[in-house]
């Protein structure tokens, strides 16, 4: 059995492959209904299918591939000429194909789907009467058959004796080189147009789409026809035939992989990334403390190779995982046949670009989106054939399908030459439907107005048809869009068309972030949402119904901080400036207050896991250099949350703390900071006899611990200017950052006696200037001046 | 022969008694002090027990969620278990503990006060929830006897459920 599952699995694989290029192929047949290496192709295809069916007992799909054959057979030799109508029949004889091979996927059995009625056209097509057998009688597993191309009048095989069978056998073999023979010297007729064009089948068919009315008369052979190696050799086993059709002369050399081998490969290749930068950072610490030593040559090379090569690797793993954008936009000349059938428009499109490569998991989640806004391109963009010709266009709409590279970006852009959006037409259906209010909609932009369309509950067709227009569509291409941290523009003039760009990162993985800080939090916003950064200060922050908004350039931009959104407490006084970090996601733009930018890092994304997944504004985590764990906010959530936010004014009213009733001398609490043990003993001495509670602590590090674990209340502090690790200045300025430490009376107790040295203690924020040697009731009485000391105490 | 029957598994019964302390009925804990309580997971549900070091917060979560932490390079919730029993929360000291449990494929730490000792305990001294807190919502598995102490033993999985 297991053997069997193997084999089915291998036929699946093959089947769903082959199917895929069908749909491609079949529409470009239409066009060019005599290209025999199409046509020969696409036959191909049926009988592999049925060959291998009939194999695994699969009699359903055995018996309408068979069925199909036939006609195609019959086009193959001329003796019909593939109409739409005939078309029709045989796309809808591939979806059941498709549908029968879904069902074995998932059950391993094609039972329980109806193709008697397909088979029946398809039989009439073929010159049958139509009534045709059902499928236990007329398909039996008969592996020897499949060797052989079948006729159109096929012999019943059951009824044969076995050297029957042979001399069939022989006869149909005879034939089909007959056959061969016969498409060869067709082919060399045709000029060898293969040879000359190059394999992909799309660029065949834009060749021949200038030409638009089929059947266009096939292509005058090239001047001079390259006597290059006859075409790929046919050979009489259609199984290989098939599959080699396609690929260039060269084989590729491919191995199959597991997709979740290349997965874990992916996170061990983010764990080394992550290493990366922890490295980088130690080492610039390294260079930092040893500056001039001969070894940190050595070891800035070794960990710039390591960056180089860490790089590189984490390209070349991307790579693997790339597939080329074209699997996604095969389906869409067969979309676009049906729809412009259904639609009685004539559409064309045009693709390019599809080489260009992606990541597996965005190539999975772009389709949906593409067929919405191709279906929407149809069904709103281009007009009927009629209104074109009055308005003096060409009858055939286009839609151009363009996939290209910028930076480190894919860019997929959707082009039709059709109406185009008429802005105030969408500005007035908001208004109808309460998307948006009579001033937002007068203040609007045309690319607003554009926007509008992604806006949930927007529909701009006046009649729902069955394409599109359930008012549903475009929101969920925008969601999904941003969902893969892309981005959607779109343009449009009246009359002439649309054109919308959706902008994807290459991979999902590993990203360019910003990294901005807040009171003492970091958080990192993927890059490509960051249009750009300003500097502003505070009072160029205006309210406006208690939002707060900024003017940047010609632009109202309105402001949210990031602080409001993630519930930062806030310990640390902003200052008087702060900067702005403009987010646009499509038309929308937000300008995002930090508290400091940090800078520009390639981060690693990794899940927040079950436990605190969901949380509103959070993407997920990163792990830094230093390997602490940082936030990545999710700007499509940040966005949303920002509407909800009141603005909190930038600077907090001080709150009354530690303003707790003194009852006895020891509840003053009083922090002498000074590397010299001495030094401390004297003061220490000095103030003792008030009776208050004294803290020591050895330089400023340790002075900024004591006072940052919250253990003491200090009523004032007094602090030595030299000392190591940290000296009493810096101390002052990072005791000041505090909101709660802004009044906390700072003393300078020191040698230096020097006008700058003092004047230095004033701008770091300390209230008296106590120079050594004092005596210690001099001493006492600064303390007590400054901590308001009570008397009675005394 | 069932004299012979007995006497076999009268032996069997012996060996059990001399084997006890490495057979199935006996449960090996860690145990650990919550404000006053003691409390104690299965050894095998911890992952590893580690000195507290920096995490970061994480918003719009309750407060005895502290947030996350990189333990070697995954990124874990850590979660206060004093604040989630509604005690005050304390500073952590020299004797606070990370335990990072796993069950399945969830993970996270706990914020302990401190360890107390592996236990092995019979599994006929432990007893039931208590009625109160019985049923499936409960995060108490049962609770052990000991000599001089009872031990609440917690249930691994409910500790990792996400409950907000």
């Amino acid at each position: 059995m297991d053997e069997f599952q193997e084999i089915l699995q291998d036929f699946l694989v093959e089947s769903f492959e082959l199917v895929e290029k069908l749909d491609e192929d079949l529409v470009e047949l239409e066009n060019n209904p005599e290209d025999l290496e199409l046509l020969n192709g696409i036959f191909r295809v049926a009988h592999t299918v049925k060959g291998a069916s009939s194999f695994l007992n699969f009699d359903v799909l055995t018996h309408l591939t068979h069925h199909m054959e036939d006609v195609l057979n019959k086009a193959r030799h001329g003796e019909l000429i593939i109409s739409p109508d005939i078309m029709d029949v045989i796309l809808e004889s591939i979806d059941l194909m498709k549908a029968l091979l879904e069902t074995i996927r998932d059950t391993s059995s094609d039972a329980g789907i109806d193709v008697a009625a397909c088979v029946a056209r398809l039989d009439k097509i073929s010159g049958g009467t139509g009534e045709v057998k059902s499928p236990e009688v007329a398909a039996a597993p008969e592996p020897v058959v499949e060797e052989a191309p079948q006729e159109e009048d096929e012999p019943d095989y059951d009824n044969m004796d076995p050297d029957e069978v042979e001399a069939e056998i022989e006869r149909l073999l005879q034939e089909r080189q007959a056959e061969d023979k016969a498409r060869r010297e067709a082919k060399l007729a045709a000029g060898e147009k293969v040879l000359s064009a190059p394999p992909e089948p799309i660029e065949e068919g834009e060749a021949s789409s200038g030409s638009t009315p089929p059947p266009p008369p096939p292509p005058p052979p090239p001047p001079v026809a390259p006597k290059k190696p006859s075409p790929e050799p046919k050979k009489e086993d259609p199984k290989a035939a098939a599959p080699a059709k396609r690929t260039p002369a060269a084989v590729e050399q491919t191995i199959r992989v597991d997709v979740k081998r290349l997965d874990h490969l992916m996170n061990l290749i983010g764990e080394l990334v992550l290493a990366k930068n922890r490295l980088i950072k130690i080492n610039d610490d390294v260079e930092e403390r040893y500056e001039g030593e001969e070894f940190l040559e050595e070891l800035n090379q070794v960990v710039s190779i390591v960056s180089l090569v860490t790089t590189d690797l984490q390209i070349a793993v991307m790579k693997t995982r790339m597939l080329p954008i074209g699997k996604v936009f095969n389906k869409f000349p067969r979309m676009i046949r049906d729809l412009s059938r259904e639609l009685d428009k004539k559409i064309e499109l045009e693709i390019s670009g599809e080489e260009t490569e992606l990541d597996k998991s965005i190539v999975e989640e772009i389709g949906d989106p593409l067929v919405h806004i191709i279906r929407n391109s149809c069904d709103h963009g281009v007009e009927t054939p009629s209104e074109r010709i009055a308005k003096g266009k060409p009858e055939t709409g286009i839609i151009a399908l363009k996939a290209y590279n910028e930076g480190n970006q894919i860019v997929i852009q959707i082009d039709d030459d059709g109406k185009g959006l008429d802005v105030e037409m969408l500005k007035n259906k908001s208004l109808e439907k309460g998307i948006i209010t009579e001033k937002e909609a007068d203040n609007m932009s045309d690319k607003e107005a554009f926007g509008l369309i992604f806006k949930p509950g927007f529909s701009t067709a006046a009649t729902v048809t069955n394409v599109s227009g359930r008012g549903v569509g475009m929101d969920v291409v925008k969601t999904n869009i941003e969902k893969l941290n892309g981005m959607i523009d779109i343009d449009s003039e009246i009359g002439a068309g649309t054109s919308m760009k959706l902008k994807i990162p290459l991979t999902l993985a590993i990203i360019q972030a910003l990294l901005v800080g807040v009171q003492e939090e970091y958080y990192a916003i993927p890059l490509a949402s960051v249009l750009e950064t300003v500097r502003i200060s505070t009072d160029e922050i205006y309210t406006v119904e208690g939002k707060s908004v900024m003017r940047l350039r010609e632009e109202v931009l309105s402001l949210v901080h990031i602080g409001d959104i993630f519930e930062v407490e806030r310990i640390l006084d902003g200052g008087e400036h702060a900067y702005v970090v403009v987010l646009g996601l499509g038309t929308s733009k937000l300008g995002l207050i930090v508290d400091t930018l940090v800078g520009q890092e390639e981060i690693v994304i990794k899940s927040l896991g079950d436990y605190l997944k969901g949380i509103e504004g959070v993407a997920g985590a990163t792990i830094r250099g230093d390997g602490g764990v940082t936030l990545i906010v999710d700007v499509v959530a940040l966005m949303q949350m920002a509407r909800d936010v009141k603005a909190t004014p930038m600077i907090e009213s001080q709150a009354a703390s530690g303003v707790t009733e003194k009852t006895k001398a020891s509840d003053y609490t009083i922090m002498i900071v000074d590397d010299s043990k001495t030094d401390r003993m004297i003061m220490r001495k000095a103030l003792e006899p008030m009776g208050v509670t004294l803290v020591e602590a050895n330089d400023g590090q340790e002075a900024l611990n004591i006072l940052k674990s919250g253990d003491h209340n200090f009523d004032a502090m007094l602090i030595d200017i030299e000392m190591p690790r940290m000296d009493g200045y810096s101390l002052a300025s990072e005791i000041k950052k505090y909101n709660k430490y802004k009044n906390l009376p700072l003393i300078a107790v020191t040698s230096r006696t020097g006008k700058s040295d003092r004047m230095r203690g004033v701008e770091s924020g300390m209230v008296e200037y106590i120079t050594k040697p004092y005596s210690s009731d001099y001493l006492s009485s600064v303390v007590q001046r400054n901590v308001n000391f009570k008397a009675e105490f005394l | 022969m069932s004299d012979k029957l007995k006497d076999i598994i009268g032996k069997q019964s012996e060996q059990q008694n001399v084997a006890i302390d490495q057979l199935d009925d006996v449960a090996q804990l860690v145990g650990f002090i919550i404000g006053e309580e003691e409390y104690a997971v299965p050894i095998l549900a911890i992952q590893e027990i580690i000195k507290p070091f920096p995490w970061t917060r994480v918003p719009q979560v309750p407060s005895y969620v502290l947030g996350v932490f990189n333990l070697r390079g995954a990124v874990i919730p850590l979660i206060d278990l004093r604040a989630k029993f509604g005690l005050q929360t304390k500073k952590h000291s020299e004797e606070t503990r990370f335990i990072v449990m796993r069950h399945g494929d969830d993970v996270a730490g706990f914020v302990i006060d401190r360890l107390t000792m592996a236990i092995r305990i019979k599994k006929t001294n432990i007893g039931p929830a208590p009625d109160t807190v019985n049923g499936d919502d409960t995060i108490i598995d049962g609770v052990g006897k000991q000599e001089d102490k009872i031990i609440t033993i917690l249930k691994v999985n409910k500790l990792l459920e996400r409950d907000f």
